[in-house]
């Protein structure tokens, strides 16, 4: 009975929904927390794990892929298609190298596990397409990715926070991984991609020719 | 000719307050958005036109260039009758209400009469609507909508007839012009709880949340608005701000003073009487009507069986005890 009567009080001065009334009434004054999303674009933060791309190597303008196959092996949506030539010498030549974007589920470990920090997840995040094929990245479309990337990229350099995966000793990590140096970036997007059209069409005509190598 | 200019007069001030009112309608869906986005933390319009001022035109246009659809087993006749039912009758009461003092069109005896008569005319129009629609949402929408308002209007009715007690009459004018010696300048002190009954009424009333019941979007898609389009459904939408503007202008005219203002003030401040009636009764009226949106933007609809009892067991009870001792100190105290 002591109970009721405060509850009979309270639900006659309607306490309960003046303190809700109070809520909604402070918000109103608060600033309102809405991006106007294409007028205002948020900068994604180091680490956000978006297109795909092929890092262009400042000395070869090509990719640094090897065909080593482990990021193939260790992405678990199998998105990954890799086949590569075997020269005399013994060492493998990519012949292809296709992401299939659709299936990927962004988890980072290609980009973790590459040797040589070929491959990696851009912070671009706006690539919609109308076909599917849009979304099947191929050598040349990885490496133009990485272009575009390079030309918006706000900031002075670019390191993957994942080629040197956290709680990993550093002497551990192949050389590819220990020598990688933050990338500078601010160079002459329109020079570079210029460039490299012109090396995709020297390199992409032999490719064709080369008997195809292991497939995973 | 007396008769002529007198009928001249009257058709242009109707044509005003019409013209006037749809303004005020379209405003008032933008103030809705913008004051129940501020609540929600986000920005509501601003695209169209300087802070999106425009959106309510742009939104007027659209819905006139919409596919007007029929269902095929509609009765079509009584399809076409239904919102305009419900606006004609929602409509008139602006006839009787008076924005500053003797500014109303017909000053009737009977005003708040007349906007009772008139608001069960408009469920009429919704019954209408739900029955013709040939749609088991329409039509459990409207059955709803018509136990809801029939339910309330007499927790409303008995409310009101506190302050009918109080000013001695029925006529909207009288009344206002009673409360000036009232404490604070209106009624809404001394029959605080027919006023907070009326206010509760008037949510159940106007169909808006907590009661929006006939259109509630989880159950029952969009009540006895579910089969209508276009310009139709811009129709029932006009008529439900309308009637939430005469819900609000009942309660500054009954409850709030209407465009006056306390003795108290103007005697202290005597420069207050320059300006218009017109204006404190606005600032009543939009008070009210934002009071309107903060509720819809705070509070989740009732359930059926909750707002039948909440009518019947509570409200209907109290205001019936709320008359009787407001007859009592009337006759006996005062």
């Amino acid at each position: 009975m002591k109970q009721r009567f405060p509850d009979f009080i309270k639900k006659i001065l309607f306490v309960e929904i003046l303190k809700g009334l109070a809520l909604t009434f402070r918000t109103m004054l608060k600033p309102p927390v809405t991006r106007q999303y294409p007028k205002e674009r948020r900068d994604p933060k180091p680490g956000f794990r978006g297109q795909h791309a092929f890092v262009r190597d400042a000395v070869t303008k090509r990719e640094k892929c090897v065909a080593c196959q482990k990021c193939a092996i260790v992405c678990p949506s199998r998105c990954i298609s890799i086949r590569y030539t075997t020269d005399d010498s013994g060492a493998r030549k990519l012949t292809k190298y296709e992401i299939d974007a659709l299936r990927c589920i962004f988890c980072g470990y290609c980009e973790s596990v590459c040797p040589v920090c070929a491959i990696v997840l851009t912070e671009t995040y706006e690539y919609a397409s109308y076909s599917r094929d849009g979304f099947l990245y191929d050598r040349e479309r990885l490496l133009l990715n990485w272009d575009e990337f390079a030309a918006r990229l706000k900031r002075d350099s670019y390191f993957n926070m994942f080629w040197r995966p956290a709680g990993c000793d550093v002497r551990r990590l192949p050389a590819g991984k220990r020598e990688q140096q933050a990338i500078p970036a601010g160079r002459k997007p329109e020079a570079k991609s210029q460039k490299s059209e012109e090396e995709n069409t020297e390199n992409g005509r032999p490719s064709p020719s080369v008997g195809e190598g292991g497939r995973i | 000719m007396e008769l002529l200019v007198t009928i001249a007069k009257t058709v242009l001030y109707v044509a005003a307050v019409f013209g006037v009112t749809l303004l005020h309608v379209a405003y008032a869906t933008y103030f809705e958005r913008k004051v129940i986005g501020r609540m929600q933390g986000r920005i509501g319009p601003v695209e169209v036109g300087f802070r999106g001022l425009l959106q309510p035109f742009a939104d007027m246009v659209k819905s006139l260039f919409k596919e007007d659809i029929i269902p095929a087993a509609a009765d079509r006749t009584l399809f076409f009758l239904a919102p305009v039912i419900v606006v004609a009758s929602v409509m008139t009461s602006l006839a009787v209400i008076p924005f500053f003092n003797n500014g109303a069109i017909a000053n009737l005896n009977v005003g708040v009469l007349f906007i009772f008569a008139m608001a069960s005319l408009a469920v009429y129009g919704i019954i209408v609507a739900g029955w013709s629609s040939n749609s088991k949402y329409s039509f459990f929408g409207s059955i709803r909508s018509a136990a809801q308002v029939i339910s309330y209007e007499i927790a409303m009715g008995i409310s009101l007839a506190g302050v009918f007690l109080m000013a001695g009459s029925v006529n909207l004018n009288d009344i206002v012009l009673a409360q000036r010696e009232q404490p604070l300048g209106m009624f809404a002190v001394l029959q605080i709880v027919g006023f907070v009954v009326f206010v509760i009424s008037a949510f159940a009333e106007t169909n808006r949340t907590p009661f929006d019941l006939p259109e509630a979007e989880t159950e029952l898609v969009a009540g006895y608005l579910t089969e209508y389009s276009g310009f139709r459904y811009a129709l029932f939408f006009l008529a439900e701000y309308i009637s939430m503007y005469i819900m609000a202008a009942l309660i500054a005219l009954c409850y709030l003073g209407g465009w006056a203002l306390p003795g108290f003030v103007t005697r202290a401040l005597p420069f207050l009487e320059q300006v218009p009636g017109i204006i404190w009764f606005l600032i009543k009226v939009y008070a009210f009507m934002f009071f309107y949106f903060w509720v819809r933007a705070t509070l989740p609809r009732y359930r059926f069986d909750q707002l039948m009892a909440i009518g019947w067991k509570i409200l209907i009870p109290v205001s019936v005890v709320n008359i009787v001792i407001t007859a009592f100190v009337k006759r006996w105290l005062m």
